[in-house]
């Protein structure tokens, strides 16, 4: 029997020893060759919490691009990373951020990730002066709010939700329905598609899933009962993967569209039983494998992280070089209000597009690309002007 | 609303009302001994959870698995998240409230200590299995056995339903024919008579746990089969279950299947007709307003007054 | 547990005591490995193998093996093993040293500390030149830390402190179990977003944030008085689970009723500000102003509350806590003073609320969860409930240390040594870290009838405190 004598021993001991490995753990971060000034990119997004994959796919994006900075001593500057978890919620953005901010190294920011968080931090950005060039925030109303120095590298979602109802009409869908998972990006996605099909003819259901939801057989058996022919789901792989399970076994069989939130491989493993199969995922990120270029950089990727590069690893990667090259122009005299400037105004041809922006920091350029989960990868079926001709 | 939906939708109440019900006896359980609210035997859910993707992960099924494959993978499945969860229990009440019940601590440092290994377990089962969700291996082909008023009812929902109307009916037997239980009644209702009568009281608390732990577990297992596994899966169900147990009456192991029948069924309908938004609004609102007309819930406290 | 004497008792001599003595010792001895000895060398190395997993490597879902594997074979597990071993040598086979050692060194220090103590007790003036001492050290204390640790302090710990004394009014002096109170944290703060004009329904006329605070106040009064009235006669436990459920019924307002509230996408608010015509100030992103700010609203809540519970109201409240029966036998009006507590505490949690959502410039439901709920009372309960000093004090190291540990663990597990701190804590010093002496006195009662009764008291029914009548 364990008396209380022994826990009165043992559980010091345990702190001790804990103390001790938690020490022993620590350390050996950074070091570099200490050429020149050193500046430090930030990157805001979720690295933890339920979306954790998408952010780690951005996140070593910009590592990515902070090591061939340095190590290819084209620059006379050194660059070092800092990491600013949000957890892709709203609610740890303002923390994240002010880490960012404190930080005096830091000269910019590749984030926030997720639009929630972008609307909540991009105010706190533009008071500090600071870029925050965004991979991945594809809601179309961050651009609208005179945001100081918010800008964004992708296509935003009014392209995404245009490029969905246009699919959906293009496959014959007569009623469609529209889960949104009550988060800012996945809302303004919602909207956009919905408003896009409502146009084009197509009846719309509009439904809500929260993104703490654990059952999801609710939601399923009223897509079944709403003779709903077309389903769109804008939240994230960690709820899409239960949901796909769900509708399969409801009996769902529509067509069956998820957004950029999705496309990870994370999905497909989330629904083990083949369910993910024949969902359709559209994202403004374009396939790797359709250049040269593009292979190089998984390549290189692979080779550093022993994984696939995934959604938005190429965008974070052009996004911190953009900022490196505009650094390294600028020289030792950068600041955060100079690197903005270079950046709003310059442009960068990268691994995955060629990123400049308007006078409102939003991308000028677009691109909607459509991806299918065949045989449990997921499959570039091309852009979707190729594709809806 | 239509009867068609009226059926559909009992069902996956029904479902969900198993879930709870075999949680909630957990609750029920431990608060009849201590009278503590054993926040933590959420985490002995989740452990259950994992428990099951533990063993499957160990056998991987095989890709079209026969009858007899597909019913060991489950019982295996359910037996060892059942062990796992039961023995978490039975550390938990002796690391953590053994040592507070020997120098008779109020009912609040029991009720901070559970919540304090209520976040030590659930962090913990994160970091050492990933803060991911998982699925469950695929033990069968889920197809729907069989449909009645036009419901149909696929193998999982079945199997979530018979276990646990089995393990309550268990728990049931156990508590009101057993020695067991008969010194768990005893030790509710007065534990200083009780072991003046010969009851050993760390062994009745002790088996209280692991009884509770059981159920809790394989629960966790059967939650997994339909859902997913994560670390943090046992706070809503938990805390659901928790207010079921209130809700029949804390202590009462009927009214723990009561409550949970109840708040399963509320919550499938809720959810139906209000959509996934407010789906513990109807839950809770109910157990709020139940509890202001009859404060000690609907069948009354007491695990010894079910005898 | 004593270790039981499995020598052989040769007491009655002679060949057949003797013989009996040998039967009766084979039956009384334990085999080796139920020796309590060696029961403690389990125990400690049970301690290890879960040590080794909580300090290892992180799990991933690809493989959930992975994490076990590594910290199976790895160093960690001999550290902790070694640690373990070590500490089971020194407590077995080195006791009497160490604790000869440790009590010398303990009467050398009481000494001088008692001393201490008269001087202190007797002298009000030291007291005075020293709550002087640390005020003056809190108001310069954010020129001495980094910028980062000067968010915590106003995002968080002084935060928190607000609400910790708000709650300790209804867990620590009136004794009823709230698990509802970042609820009326959350009206406060919608409250302030809403008469700001910040929330997507405009008000009849926009205020000032600072004027928003009475309002608040009002405000939460009024849901404190509308959630207490028909639930206070519920017993200790039901009074928790209802509050628990209206916490998730505000909560699920905040996040459901869009239109109202902006869910989970949030609302901006405005921060504070003050034009006073000749003097005009604006709060900005730096957080030290944000913290002389909720300085002196602590101080103002502190005096006030001091007061009240020297008064005849606090006096009331100890006799609510400490027997309802008896209280109302004596004729406290025991429905009043709860619903005065309970709304005394709302309104704490209100004020809280404005200065929040006016620091952070931005709320949505995700604040308001019910995980803040149950930390707020484990600080209040860590630090020693009832106690102001101990309230204080425990709220800043609960908060402290996971910021603290961010650096040093994996910032994924900080919450894991949160609760294994809790759990210890809770074992070794249930009173908490700067107990009432009212409280010292209800703990010490509760052992004495331990040792006092005829059997050991397990499973007995813990004293009657917390808010609990016998039922």
């Amino acid at each position: 029997m364990l008396s209380k004598r022994v826990v009165k021993l043992a559980i010091p001991v345990a702190i001790g020893a804990l103390a001790l490995t938690a020490c022993g753990d620590d350390g050996g971060g950074g070091g570099g060759d200490a050429s020149g000034t050193v500046f430090k990119i930030a990157y805001q997004g979720p690295l933890s919490g339920d979306n954790v994959d998408l952010g780690i796919n951005m996140e070593n994006g910009v590592k990515l691009a902070i090591a061939e900075a340095n190590e290819s001593g084209d620059y006379d500057v050194t660059f070092e990373y800092l990491d600013a978890d949000d957890r892709g919620e709203p609610g740890q953005a303002t923390a994240a951020a002010q880490r960012a901010i404190d930080d005096e190294d830091v000269i910019a920011v590749v984030g926030p990730a997720f639009s929630g968080a972008a609307a909540v931090a991009a105010p706190l950005y533009g008071e500090a002066g600071m870029a925050a060039l965004s991979p991945s925030a594809t809601n179309p109303d961050l651009t609208q709010q005179g945001f100081p120095t918010f800008l964004r590298g992708v296509p935003n979602d009014a392209e995404q939700g245009a490029a969905i109802a246009t699919f959906f009409a293009e496959q014959g869908v007569e009623k469609a329905m529209v889960i949104d998972d009550l988060d800012d990006y996945s809302i303004g996605l919602a909207n956009v598609a919905q408003q896009g099909m409502e146009e084009a003819g197509i009846e719309v259901v509009r439904e809500s899933v929260p993104s703490d939801t654990v059952d999801h057989s609710g939601i399923a058996r009223t897509a079944v009962t709403s003779g709903a022919d077309g389903l769109v789901y804008t939240g994230y792989y960690s709820q899409a993967g239960p949901l796909a399970v769900k509708l399969s076994e409801a009996g769902f069989d529509g067509i069956k569209l998820a957004g950029d939130g999705v496309k990870d491989p994370e999905f497909i493993s989330l629904a083990p039983g083949g369910e993910a199969e024949e969902w359709y995922l559209s994202c403004p990120c374009r396939d790797l494998d359709a250049d040269q270029e593009g292979r190089d950089f998984a390549e290189r990727y692979e080779a550093e992280y022993n994984r696939a590069p995934g959604t938005y690893t190429p965008e974070a990667y052009d996004a911190a070089m953009m900022i490196i090259e505009a650094v390294a122009e600028l020289g030792e005299a950068a600041d955060r209000q100079s690197v903005y400037e270079a950046i709003s105004v310059g442009t960068h041809d990268g691994v995955a597009k060629t990123l400049s922006f308007d006078e409102n920091g939003e991308y000028a350029g677009s691109g909607i690309y459509i991806y299918r989960v065949e045989n449990d990868t997921i499959t570039a079926l091309g852009d979707i002007t190729e594709i809806t001709g | 609303m239509t009867l068609f939906d009226f059926w559909d939708v009992l069902v996956l109440g029904v479902v969900l009302g198993s879930l709870y019900a075999v949680i909630a006896i957990g609750y029920t359980l431990v608060y009849g001994v201590l009278q503590l609210l054993n926040f933590a035997h959420s985490e002995v859910f989740m452990t259950g959870g994992f428990g099951g993707v533990i063993a499957l992960t160990l056998v991987v099924p095989v890709a079209a698995p026969s009858l007899a494959q597909s019913a060991g993978y489950v019982i295996l499945g359910i037996c060892t998240g059942a062990l796992l969860g039961a023995t978490v229990a039975f550390f938990l009440e002796k690391v953590a409230y053994r040592p507070l019940r020997r120098r008779n601590a109020p009912r609040l440092v029991f009720l901070i200590t559970a919540i304090g290994a209520s976040f030590f377990l659930y962090n913990l089962a994160g970091k050492l299995f990933g803060r991911n969700a998982m699925p469950m291996p695929r033990m069968y082909e889920n197809r729907t056995v069989f449909t009645i008023f036009d419901t149909t009812i696929n193998i999982t929902q079945l199997l979530i339903i018979c276990s646990g109307v089995l393990m309550l009916l268990i728990v049931d037997h156990v508590v009101n024919r057993t020695k067991l239980g008969s010194g768990i009644r005893a030790v509710a209702q007065d534990p200083e008579v009780a072991s003046l009568m010969g009851v050993n009281i760390d062994k009745v608390v002790s088996r209280t746990f692991i009884l509770g732990g059981l159920m809790g577990g394989a629960a966790g297992f059967l939650f997994g089969t339909t859902n997913q596994v994560f670390y943090t899966m046992g706070f809503l169900p938990g805390i659901t279950a928790f207010a079921a147990a209130v809700l029949g009456g804390i202590g009462n192991v009927r009214g723990a299947m009561l409550g949970g029948m109840t708040l399963g069924i509320v919550e499938a309908f809720t959810v139906d007709v209000f959509g996934d938004a407010w789906r513990y609004f109807g839950a809770f609102g109910a157990l709020v307003l139940v509890l202001m007309i009859r404060p000690t819930g609907i069948l009354g406290e007491r695990v010894a007054r079910t005898a | 547990m004593t270790a039981t004497d499995n020598t052989p008792t040769t007491g009655a001599a002679g060949p057949i005591g003797s013989k009996r003595a040998a039967e009766a010792a084979r039956l009384r001895r334990t085999a080796w490995y139920a020796n309590p000895r060696f029961k403690r060398l389990a125990a400690l190395m049970g301690v290890a193998l879960v040590g080794a997993q909580v300090t290892g490597e992180q799990g991933t879902n690809r493989d959930i093996f992975h994490a076990m594997r590594e910290n199976m074979t790895g160093p960690g597990l001999w550290l902790w093993v070694g640690a373990c071993l070590l500490i089971w040598v020194v407590r077995e086979f080195l006791r009497a040293p160490v604790a000869n050692a440790w009590s010398t060194a303990r009467r050398a220090g009481t000494g001088p500390a008692e001393r201490a103590r008269t001087v202190w007790r007797r002298d009000p003036r030291l007291r005075m030149l020293a709550l002087t001492a640390l005020l003056v050290f809190l108001i310069v204390l954010p020129f001495l830390v980094s910028r980062h640790w000067q968010q915590v302090l106003v995002d968080q710990i002084a935060i928190y402190v607000l609400l910790a004394i708000g709650l300790n009014v209804v867990v620590g002096w009136a004794g009823m179990l709230d698990l509802g109170f970042i609820a009326f944290f959350a009206i406060g703060a919608y409250s302030a977003a809403f008469w700001t004009g910040s929330l997507p329904v405009a008000p009849p006329f926009e205020l000032n944030n600072f004027a928003v605070i009475p309002i608040a106040v009002i405000t939460c009064l009024v849901a404190g008085v509308l959630l207490g009235a028909p639930t206070l006669r519920l017993r200790g436990d039901y009074l928790a689970i209802v509050t628990l459920g209206f916490h998730e019924i505000v909560y699920l307002m905040a996040k459901n009723w869009v239109e109202f509230t902006g869910g989970t996408r949030g609302a901006s608010v405005d921060r504070f500000s003050i034009d006073l015509g000749f003097f005009s100030y604006q709060w900005g992103l730096d957080p030290r102003p944000y913290y002389w700010l909720q300085l002196g609203f602590i101080v103002a809540l502190l005096v006030l509350f001091i007061r009240l519970e020297h008064s005849r109201v606090g006096r009331a409240w100890t006799a609510i806590r400490e027997d309802e029966v008896a209280a109302a036998a004596t004729g406290v009006d025991t429905v009043r003073f709860k619903l005065l507590a309970f709304a005394i505490g709302a309104s704490t949690s209100g004020v809280a609320g404005v200065v929040y959502a006016s620091k952070l410039g931005f709320i949505n439901s995700e604040f308001f969860i019910v995980l803040f709920s149950v930390l707020v009372l484990s600080y209040v309960i860590f630090g020693g409930m009832g106690s102001i000093p101990g309230v204080l004090l425990g709220t800043a190291i609960l908060i402290w240390l996971p910021e603290f540990l961010r650096d040093t663990v994996p910032a994924q597990d900080r919450y894991m040594y949160l609760g294994a701190l809790l759990v210890i804590m809770m074992i070794y010093r249930p009173q908490g870290l700067w107990p009432s002496r009212r409280r010292v006195r209800e703990l010490h009662m509760a052992e004495e009838g331990t040792a006092t009764r005829a059997m050991p008291a397990a499973g007995g029914r813990p004293a009657t405190t917390g808010g609990d009548t016998p039922s």
